[in-house]
């Protein structure tokens, strides 16, 4: 059992007609390692994100770790950027880093590709993690079952 | 692989938004960016860094992720 805590990531949003200073966000964001079974990894961003039923990642990431993703099982998402997306799933090993290390059955969709990075979400991650966030100090916890 | 780095505003504001970057963790700063994630890593091995990570400059239409 391993239990690591991580800062907020501060990401500053451009203006738009409700925020014409633009904004600052602080999400709950960390760094993790992606490994595919061909031994690509890449580095990106990650949430936890209870609301989402599974890990999703941007399908450019899919083409970094050089996935065959035409090959992978694939099913039709709703929720990220359109009602249907193409997700393109594959067991990938997720590293956050402190002892934080997991593989799951993640999807990638094109639908996350504007968002960047990736969503830790129920299957895969809530069920083998307990998370706690501390909004008001900028840290949050994840905690291995 | 623990991180320094907490607050990717400085080192994302003056790519387009829309972009790709590479980031350097351990020089804590930017090493490519374009619209093409792929070219954006090969940019980014060429010039040493073997595991940059990846991320991308929020858009004004996708910026607020709810």
């Amino acid at each position: 059992m391993a239990k690591a805590t991580y800062p907020y990531v501060a990401i500053s949003l451009p203006a738009n007609e409700a925020h014409p200073q633009g904004t600052t966000a602080f999400r709950p964001l960390t760094f993790a390692t992606l490994t595919a079974a061909n031994g690509q990894s890449i580095r990106c961003m990650v949430l936890p994100d209870s609301g989402a039923d599974a890990c999703l990642f941007p399908l450019s990431l899919a083409l970094l770790l050089e996935l065959d993703v035409l090959n992978l099982p694939k099913a039709i998402t709703g929720g990220v950027g359109s009602q249907t997306n193409v997700t393109y799933y594959d067991t990938i090993t997720i590293d956050l880093g402190s002892g934080i290390r997991f593989s799951a059955f993640v999807g990638f969709t094109q639908g996350m590709d504007p968002i960047g990075f990736g969503l830790l979400g129920q299957a895969g991650f809530f069920e083998q993690h307990r998370v706690e966030f501390r909004h008001r100090q900028k840290i949050f916890t994840i905690e291995s079952d | 692989m623990a991180t320094t780095i907490a607050d990717l505003s400085d080192l994302l504001k003056d790519i387009p938004a829309g972009a790709w970057v590479a980031i350097s963790e351990r020089q804590h700063k930017t090493i490519a960016f374009g619209v093409d994630a792929r070219a954006v890593l090969n940019e980014a091995k060429e010039k040493g860094e073997q595991l940059p990570l990846m991320v991308r400059v929020p858009d004004r239409n996708t910026a607020m992720f709810l």
